[in-house]
């Protein structure tokens, strides 16, 4: 009989039953590869902030600053001059701007899934990929704010979005969804930093330690004042983030508990950032807009684009650093069929959007799905259609998931994909709305594409420094997804270095 | 089953589940045949009612396998074979819906309780079901031989799937085989999407087409989730009952039955986001076409206040508060008889939640004048019948096949994980 736990209260019946216990073998591959030891973990995601800065990570920072300076020359263009220099036209008031707010929120949920939902549901795999997510949630979530934050105009008064007492006794309007978003937005934000750097001071000490224990050694030789230098730096940076960490077990004990409530706290944010996203369309009553399916609709394809980035990035950077083993095939299989699984639920809403348009019998609503999709914007609907319903169908293939430069291309489309799919909902319900006299044709004017290009500039230049400066994966976590920590796995001869 | 005593237990349950079975179903059937010769759709709203709660047990069971199995979920391996078992129920199933099949092909006015699938049916106000534009439209997809074809698609669907994750499931116990757990992935990946569409067909066939001018995106995945909220209370308690005085004494843990219970909890406050989303939708827009739905659950056509109201105020405060105040609490959901009794209450309360979605309905008004009268909230005697009879022959099927396997997977690779799993 196989090893299991008898209670005192089971019978013969029950200790019969369990000696037939035998279970099959079945083959698993381990989250981390080649039966790596400990202190190859924190050596290697240590090594990423320590050793000197590639030349790679120079090139992209200049790339991406410059990429993100159209933002900023954008913006400034937009103050100057106004919010007509977007593209907006009676009666197309929301354009790109609330596109690029919604895609870019949407790109921020897949961290926070990884982060406490697949925390909570205990799984494992989220251990390698759950920082670089996290960061890039709160990038995405910086980019996003852009949008609405200019789109108001005159950008100086945006904080009467806030319901601050004022001598004008002007108030927000608490019954629109777009004043949810404020509080919606800003309380995610807010926790998903505050779950990001929580999850880093077990790491951060270790940067700090590691510095440390460098300068005690004193062994520069070589390697110049500079590096020195830098490890004073670090010593000190870390050391105040770190918050006088020391690996106690009260201070991990604490730190599971509010690493909990925290993704207790996360999981509900997921869930309703996107709602209010989604009900910023469906309370308006406009066909295309108003429908009841939305709000798990748009988490669902949030959490889609969410894990298309997630794949965008750290396909390219697990090749930069050589990260095979602690990336490995399995991840890049979850991801992809949550990607599956995401696109589909997308799909089926698109499905039943366009069924229930037609089974509502309502002619506006049956025109504008119609016209949706054989109208003026064909061209966005078959480009929102075809990337994110039919292109994650590849990954049904094993074959697909393990080439690895067709899932990072098909990456790409589900971000392209998300991005229409957010355009094809805004543009195509207003251009063409009750009173055809008025309809018009919506394009994005230079400013209007630059500003949003320049985004992906900024959202790099961020990911760039948090590569720099941060640790990009929990290493003790890692550590505990490992073989080598199974108690009753084979311990090999790894040694038992928690750091 | 492992040994003789236990076996006799089963088949005693099981025997006496099909006695009470049947003695209910008679009991339902008769108040069939009344509704059915006198024209009233009351008692076979009965009927209704039982089937759709049976059956969104067994549908949210087929899912929680399909997604266990997608996730590679170790924890419940005990407890997916009593899930197997309850998705025996299914066959059996579509023989207990053929009742309700037989009104459009048999009875002289095929619309008694689908109104739309008799033309000369009178629609509250003026009019006919035949002369009504909306019908009109929609006659392409509400039709008697298509909609029958769907049942029995959507049936196909869940006898198939749930057969061969059962047939794999049970075969690994004597070979070992584990290339049964990869089939049993790989259709669960599949089975999720053919499940998903089944069961979005048959609540919009069933309960959204009993008024066919109501219309809305959500319904499919309010049936989705007041099904997963019924399986996995059905679930515990079944579980609870197995390891109180059946073959999971000592095996199921408190681990288990707590992770049951979160899912509960996580059920519960899903249902509510997806019901109060769908509400607040309409609510908002406030679209006559839309909110007439909400209105005859609320008000009767003078604005008084009808009795659904307080079926729906209890369906706040019954359905979602009070468990989900219950089960935030950690030793709600490890001591035994405060997470049996939130089960319970969660099921009971499901009941009326089918209530609430099937009953009400217009009626035309005796002279056929303006407005409509509101089918009023009652509990049918024929409503115990039934679903105490549909639930005695849900329960001997399952009994039955707990003979074809043994009580827990003892050969699955997963089986040790699950059996020392702790919180």
């Amino acid at each position: 009989m196989a090893t299991t736990t008898q209670d005192s209260s089971m019978d013969a019946t029950q200790a019969a039953l369990l000696a037939k216990v035998q279970p099959a073998e079945l083959q698993e591959q381990p989250l981390v590869t080649n039966n790596r030891d400990f202190n190859w973990v924190t050596d290697k995601i240590c090594r990423i902030v320590e050793t000197k800065t590639p030349t790679w990570w120079w090139i992209c920072m200049a790339v991406a600053l410059m990429t993100a300076s159209f933002t900023g020359l954008g913006l400034l263009w937009l103050v100057s001059s106004g919010v007509g220099v977007w593209g907006l036209a009676n009666p197309i008031n929301w354009g790109w701007a609330i596109v690029n707010f919604v895609f870019w929120i949407g790109i921020g949920h897949a961290g926070t899934l990884i982060s406490a939902v697949l925390c909570l549901l205990k799984q494992g795999w989220r251990t390698s990929i759950n920082r670089a997510a996290e960061a890039m949630t709160i990038f995405a979530v910086v980019c996003a704010g852009i949008f609405p934050l200019f789109h108001v105009g005159r950008v100086w008064f945006a904080w009467w979005l806030f319901p601050i007492p004022n001598s004008n006794g002007i108030w927000p309007q608490f019954r629109s969804p777009l004043e949810w978003d404020v509080f919606a937005v800003s309380t995610y934000g807010t926790v998903s930093v505050l779950f990001w750097y929580m999850g880093m001071i077990p790491d951060l000490s270790v940067l700090r330690d590691r510095a440390v224990q460098r300068l005690k050694k004193n062994a520069y030789e070589g390697a110049g004042a500079l590096a020195k230098g830098m490890d004073i730096f670090r010593k000190n940076f870390y050391a105040i983030f770190a918050m006088g960490w020391r690996n106690a077990g009260n201070h991990w004990r604490n730190y599971e508990m509010a690493y909990l409530i925290l993704a207790g706290i996360s999981t509900p944010l997921v869930l309703s950032v996107h709602t209010i996203v989604s009900f910023d369309f469906a309370l308006a009553v406009l066909p295309g807009w108003h429908t009841t399916i939305f709000p798990p609709y748009f988490v669902a394809g949030a959490i889609f684009s969410g894990f298309g980035m997630v794949l965008t990035l750290m396909l390219p950077l697990r090749a930069l650093y050589g990260m095979h083993d602690l990336i490995t095939q399995r991840h890049i299989d979850n991801m992809c069929k949550i990607c599956l699984g995401t696109g589909s639920i997308v799909g089926y809403a698109y499905i039943m959007e366009f069924f229930i348009a037609w089974y509502g019998a309502n002619p506006y609503e049956s025109f504008a799905f119609i016209n949706r999709a054989f109208g003026q914007y064909w061209w966005a609907y078959v480009m929102m259609f075809s990337c994110n319903v039919f292109t994650p169908q590849l990954f049904w293939f094993k074959k697909v998931r393990q080439n690895w430069a067709l899932v990072w291309v098909m990456s790409i489309f589900i971000n392209v994909g998300m991005w229409f799919e957010r355009f094809v909902i805004t543009v195509t319900s207003l251009a063409n709305d009750f009173l055809p006299s008025s309809w018009g044709y919506y394009s994005p004017t230079m400013v209007d594409i630059l500003t949003f290009f320049g985004t992906f500039g900024l959202f790099s230049v961020l990911f760039l420094l948090f590569l720099r400066f941060l640790p990009l994966m929990p290493i003790a976590e890692v550590k505990f997804v490992m073989p080598a920590a199974d108690p009753h796995g084979h311990h090999g001869d790894e040694k038992g270095d928690h750091h | 089953m492992s040994s003789d005593t236990t076996n006799s237990k089963g088949n005693n349950v099981g025997l006496i589940a099909l006695v009470v079975g049947i003695v209910g179903i008679v009991i339902a059937l008769f108040g069939f045949k009344q509704g059915w010769d006198n024209g009233d759709v009351r008692p076979i709203m009965s009927w209704l009612i039982g089937i759709g709660f049976w059956l969104s047990i067994a549908i949210g069971m087929l899912f929680l396998t399909q997604i266990w199995y997608v996730f590679h979920a170790r924890w419940p391996t005990i407890i997916r074979r009593q899930c197997e078992h309850g998705m025996a129920a299914f066959p059996y199933l579509l023989v207990l819906f053929l009742p309700l099949l037989a009104i459009p092909f048999l009875h002289e006015n095929p619309g008694l309780l689908w109104k739309w699938m008799d033309g000369h049916n009178a629609l509250p106000g003026h009019g006919t079901v035949g002369e009504d534009p909306l019908y009109q439209w929609k006659s392409p997809f509400l039709n008697i031989p298509f909609f029958a074809i769907r049942a029995v698609g959507i049936f196909g669907v869940f006898i198939l799937v749930s057969g061969l994750l059962r047939r794999w499931s049970f075969n690994t116990d004597t070979t070992g085989d584990v290339n049964n757990l990869h089939n049993a992935r790989r259709l669960s990946s599949l089975g999720l999407f053919l499940t998903s569409i089944a069961m979005t067909l048959g609540a919009i066939d069933w309960f959204k087409s009993l008024e066919y001018h109501w219309f809305s995106t959500m319904y499919g995945v309010w049936f989705f989730a007041a099904s997963m909220r019924a399986a996995i209370s059905a679930l515990l308690i079944l579980c609870v009952i197995l390891a109180a005085k059946g073959y999971l004494k000592g095996i199921l843990k408190q681990a288990h039955r707590y992770d049951l219970g979160c899912l509960m909890l996580t059920f519960t406050i899903f249902w509510t986001y997806i019901s109060f989303s769908q509400y607040f939708l309409i609510y908002s827009a406030n679209i006559p076409e839309e909110t007439f739905w909400y209105n005859i659950r609320e008000m009767n056509f003078d604005g008084t206040r009808n009795s659904w109201w307080w079926v729906s105020m209890g369906l706040i405060f019954g359905h979602f508060l009070t468990p989900f105040l219950c089960l935030l609490w950690y030793k709600t959901k490890v001591v035994v008889w405060r997470t049996v009794l939130v089960a319970c209450w969660i099921l009971a309360f499901h009941v009326l939640d089918l209530y609430w979605n099937i009953v009400p309905g217009k009626m035309v008004t005796p002279d056929h004048g303006p407005g409509y009268l509101v089918r009023q909230f009652s509990i049918s005697p024929y409503d115990i019948a039934a679903l105490i009879g549909i639930g005695g022959i849900c329960i001997f099927a399952m009994c039955r096949s707990m003979k074809k396997a043994e009580p827990i997977p003892v050969r699955d690779p997963n089986i040790l994980t699950s059996l020392n799993y702790t919180e």
